[in-house]
């Protein structure tokens, strides 16, 4: 997969795919699609691609101009630079509750993540590696489970957690996001391709205990295929809104998703329109930043998923 | 796919299962706590009736009426209405999602494109932003006097869109999911096109077949379960439409109503306090999507038999 | 093989989502630090255990300028420590935030509540009664605004303000137009017209109102929206009275002389500030919100007493106006009012309310500020506050608030919107809302007479 936006290399392929050996017999290919077909194409990938990206590239723009210039014309077009002014304002508002926001987000999603991950990898290991009673009926439910979404249960949790007392608290917002389904089912896939039912045998007859396999051979086996979960659950988290809108009160511990929509139902009190725009752009900066370096593990998590 | 499973004589398979509840419990625990109870508490609230009396000034007391919200909630001509709404919204939407999705993955596997890479990239870099984030920047883009869209198409064209007119408003918050994950599911079908073989489609090309023909006989079929895939998480995605409405209410002039989709309603009649009606409506949603999937879900397996 | 199939869907899934999901890759990274985030988010919270000099309590509210007033009342004394802390306008979620604080035992002990919704907060429960303290207080405010505190014997807080209204105006887009000032609900429409006319439709008269504000022009057409009946609520927001204004802006509508921006909305700040907005009329804090949020306009503003419905006439309508009220579980009720009558009361920081949210005082020892007789640079020089110091004696009395407002409000606002976008017209709309109103309020078992 190319690394950079703009490499014309082509699609990412292992490099023992079928496809990269076809690659080599396409050059002689006499049968090549016509120059109108391919203008065809770039023009409507082309078309597309400004779809997607032009509402971002606003974005872009309007964070950069000087504050009070973000809603006059041309609005798609430079008219000043005072980025670093903005994110100077930005980080100052209210006392700093900004970088707060997005300390919060991270420490939401990194700590449901990392536990959610783990409890995955466990549940999935247990259903993909030993045969017992209830199986079935368990794999069921889940199974079940990810087929309802988990803001139906937004509601009900909030009524739970205010008869328990852990409403405005951050574990009102971590418990729920924990649990995850989708990552058991991904994680008994994983398990049952990835780690070898001879060398947990062997480690056995070795006199292993069960965790002592599942710490030290399942999981590095598996690793690869966690990252993914891993990752998963943390964009659900980072992009969860309605349980921390309700679940959490206090402005101090909300994530950046609740805080922002917060100053944008303001009327604009708590923070000029203008920076409400810069805020959402540097909100999205650190996930994409991330989704570009990551690039390079996504073949890896190919290999792990697609054999199928 | 099967299970490969450890072979396991008697007193192995006691210790096995032992080993594989312990290894379960935590996230069964959690997953009791997490999903279960809530949804029984949730049952259990919408069985008592949010009583007043007289002029309501001493505070509500709850009162077992089992049927009362479950009564109120099908003679609730908002809730009804809301629930249509996501009807027509999901019967229009993902079809034009996934077919615009499944375009875009066949194109940009097509022998004739270019910079794969960047369009890839460009069509998945929304997926990046969340969902109220991305909600929050259409809004401005929507507003309905500084619009940079409208300023733009007024200088060229000379007309703007009325994003916010009874007609436009739904496929205006449409357009946002739609942009918001067309590059998701493309991504979801594009990688399952590149598990198919290239020996398949090398030999029908030199039989002849077009680029289309091999588009719609071939792959397609084969990128079928991708296709269930996305359809499944587009429906579930439409039933629990929220974020994209509830931030643009405000702007929107009254086309979007506190009550526009199922999941507004039961928030709406939270924020007015009632929470047994509100868990009523939590209790319906959550029971339909979940029939609708699985059911779904069993149809289009059952068709592959 | 059902599950096989489900598994081949599914891992056409986990395919994807392994390459698509790398995205929080930040969150990834930054894992191993962020616990101290949420640590730090978790000890916010914990502000029970009160340092044995000081008693702390948390102060919720959105006006401008409250911050200041805390910090002063700070400083001005050591036994009673405020924490301010900037919420939503109470109808953007900040009441639901104060009512989820009361359900959650937060402990946050004072709250701007708007007069219209205390009712509403008393019949859930949600307010602590401290007429003891307050009981002595009665003589230092205006009764109109003592009353809204007040039900029945409890006392559930200090009105901070009264809503008095007045037409603001671009005196300048007046000027240049050359239209006078209209001082009749008619002339008030033929200067829409003229202006749209001469500006060929670039200046909208005024814009479209929510809630509060349109209930602010019945209210000075002497329909009030509620009122008690022995032991019954009678509601009457579609009523004769009522559709007189109705059919009053349903004819501005029609006029084309309502701006599209949404009120609240950074559009309708441009709007105010550019001049394409020319008047709002509206209560004595609009005065502060036009200085904070449409700087542009500064010079340009001017305030006149409120369009009458027959000339000669001096009726005038009421939006808003609050109190600090007192949230059930406050730790220190008695601090709690301390600071909210010393708020309320006090000259030099309610000075400081004036100059930033132009608010007006609700304790008449503070009628005759320095500060109400300021000529203020943003209104030309003009002494705004003379108009709402007349004003604020003419406001129709016998206006009432019902016990659901946030659920009558939601319902309206939905019917307005339609309203101004001119699908349907505004006696339709408050019919719709009486409606609602009526079927929720009897649906909870409250009697309601009709």
């Amino acid at each position: 997969m190319s690394t950079t936006a703009t490499e014309p290399t082509p699609a990412p392929v292992p490099a023992d795919s079928p496809r990269s050996q076809a690659s080599a017999r396409r050059r002689l290919d006499p049968n090549r699609p016509s120059t109108l077909s391919r203008w065809g194409v770039i023009a409507i990938l082309t078309l597309s691609a400004v779809y997607f990206l032009l509402p971002l590239w606003w974005m872009v723009m309007a964070s950069i101009k000087p504050g009070g210039r973000q809603f006059e014309e041309p609005g798609l077009w430079f008219n000043g630079f005072d980025f670093f002014g903005n994110v100077k304002a930005l980080l100052e508002i209210n006392d700093g509750i900004f970088p707060r926001w997005m300390l919060n987000s991270i420490a939401y999603a990194g700590i449901s993540a990392v536990i959610g991950t783990l409890l995955s990898a466990m549940a999935g290991n247990a259903l993909a590696k030993y045969r017992f009673r209830g199986r079935g009926l368990v794999f069921g439910i889940i199974l079940a489970a990810v087929l309802i979404p988990k803001v139906m249960f937004t509601l009900p949790l909030f009524l739970m957690f205010n008869s328990v007392g852990l409403l405005n608290n951050p574990l009102a917002v971590i418990l729920p996001s924990v649990v995850s389904p989708f990552g058991v089912y991904l994680a008994r896939i994983f398990a049952a391709q990835s780690v070898p039912d001879e060398v947990i045998e062997a480690a056995r007859i070795d006199g292993a205990s069960e965790g002592k396999i599942f710490f030290r051979l399942s999981v590095p086996m598996m690793a690869p295929a966690l990252v993914t979960i891993f990752l998963f659950q943390c964009v659900e988290v980072w992009n969860n809104y309605l349980l921390p809108l309700m679940v959490l009160n206090d402005t101090s511990m909300q994530p950046v998703t609740v805080g922002l929509v917060g100053w944008a139902g303001s009327n604009g009190q708590q923070a000029p329109a203008g920076l409400i725009i810069v805020g959402a752009f540097l909100s999205v900066i650190p996930l994409v930043v991330a989704f570009l370096s990551l690039q390079r593990f996504w073949p890896a998590g190919l290999t792990a998923g697609a054999i199928k | 796919m099967t299970t490969p499973t450890l072979r396991t004589s008697g007193g192995a398979r006691r210790r096995a299962t032992r080993s594989a509840w312990l290894f379960l419990l935590p996230f069964a625990l959690l997953f009791l706590l997490m999903y279960l109870v809530p949804l029984g508490f949730a049952v259990v609230q919408s069985l008592f009736k949010l009583q007043r009396s007289g002029l309501g000034l001493s505070a509500p007391t709850l009162t077992f009426d089992p049927a009362f919200n479950y009564g109120r909630l099908f003679g609730d001509a908002d809730f009804i209405a809301s629930l249509g709404r996501v009807v027509v919204f999901g019967v229009v939407q993902v079809p034009i999602m996934l077919g615009l999705a499944l375009f875009l993955a066949l194109l940009i596997d097509s022998r004739s494109a270019k910079l794969k890479g960047f369009y890839r990239l460009a069509a998945f870099l929304p997926y990046a932003v969340p969902g109220v984030i991305s909600a929050v920047m259409w809004s401005f883009l929507y507003s309905p006097v500084t619009s940079p869209l409208n300023n733009a198409l007024q200088d060229a064209f000379g007309f703007t869109l009325p994003f916010f007119s009874e007609s436009w408003v739904l496929w205006s918050v449409a357009n946002i999911v739609t942009w918001g994950w067309t590059g998701y599911n493309m991504l979801i079908i594009y990688s399952s096109l590149q598990t198919v073989p290239t020996e398949v489609i090398e030999a029908d090309r030199l039989d002849g077949a077009s680029s289309w023909r091999i588009a719609w006989s071939i792959k397609i079929p084969m990128v079928r379960p991708a296709l269930i895939l996305t359809t499944i998480l587009s429906i579930i995605g439409s039933a629990q439409l929220y974020n994209e409405p509830a931030v643009l209410q405000p702007l929107s002039g009254g086309t979007i109503t506190k009550t526009f989709t199922p999941l507004m309603s039961a928030q709406a009649q939270a924020a007015a306090q009632n929470y047994p009606y509100a868990a009523a409506q939590a209790v319906v949603i959550a029971v339909l999507v979940g029939v609708l999937s699985i059911t779904f879900f069993k149809i289009t397996n059952r068709g592959d038999k | 093989m059902q599950r096989k199939k489900a598994t081949a869907v599914f891992a056409a899934g986990a395919a994807i989502l392994s390459l698509t999901l790398a995205a929080c890759g930040g969150g990834s990274g930054s894992a191993n630090t962020s616990t101290s985030g949420s640590a730090s988010g978790a000890s916010s919270s914990a502000t029970g255990g009160y340092p044995a000099a000081a008693k702390e309590i948390t102060f919720w509210g959105w006006a401008p300028g409250y911050d200041k007033a805390v910090e002063a009342f700070n400083s001005s004394q050591s036994a009673i420590k405020v924490k301010y802390e900037e919420i939503s306008p109470g109808a953007k979620g900040g009441y639901e935030k104060m009512l989820n604080s009361v359900k959650a035992n937060q402990g946050t002990c004072l709250a701007q509540v708007g007069y219209e919704t205390l009712t509403s907060f008393a019949a859930q429960g949600a307010l602590e009664d401290v007429s003891s303290y307050a009981k002595s207080s009665e003589s230092e405010f205006a009764p109109g605004a003592w009353n809204s505190v007040k039900i029945g014997e409890a006392v559930y807080g200090a009105p901070v303000d009264q809503g008095p209204m007045a037409l603001f105006y671009n005196k300048k887009v007046f000027e240049k137009y050359g239209i006078a000032v209209p001082t009749t609900w008619a002339e008030y429409q033929a200067a829409g017209k003229t202006l749209k006319e001469k500006s060929s439709g670039k200046v909208s008269l005024t814009s479209s109102y929510l809630n509060y504000d349109f209930a602010g022009f019945t209210w000075q057409a002497s329909a009030p929206w509620f009122g008690v009946e022995g032991d019954s609520w009678k509601v009457s927001i579609s009523s004769d009275a009522t559709n007189k204004v109705s059919a009053y802006w349903d004819g501005l509508v029609k006029d084309g002389v309502i701006s599209k921006a949404p009120m609240w909305d950074q559009s309708w700040y441009t709007g105010l500030s550019d001049g394409t907005i020319a008047t709002h009329v509206g209560a004595v804090w609009i005065a502060g919100i036009l200085k904070g949020d449409a700087k542009g306009g500064s010079g340009d503003w001017a305030v006149a007493p409120m369009p009458q419905w027959n000339a000669g006439d001096t009726a005038v309508g009421n939006v808003g106006g609050s109190a600090s009220a007192v949230l059930k579980g406050c730790s220190d009720p008695e601090a709690a009012w301390t600071f909210a009558h010393w708020m309320s009361t006090d000259k030099d920081a309610f000075a400081g309310l004036v100059d930033s949210a132009a608010l007006y005082p609700a304790a008449t020892a503070l009628l005759d500020l320095p500060a109400l007789a300021k000529e203020d640079p943003y209104f030309g020089g003009q002494k705004i506050f003379d108009v709402f110091k007349d004003a604020s004696g003419k406001v129709v009395t016998g206006w009432t608030w019902g016990p659901n407002m946030p659920e009558t409000v939601k319902t309206l606002d939905d019917q307005l919107g339609k309203t101004w976008s001119g699908t349907q017209t505004f006696e339709e709309a408050t019919k719709a809302t009486q409606e609602k109103t009526v079927s929720d309020l009897k649906a909870q078992g409250l009697s309601v007479a009709e």
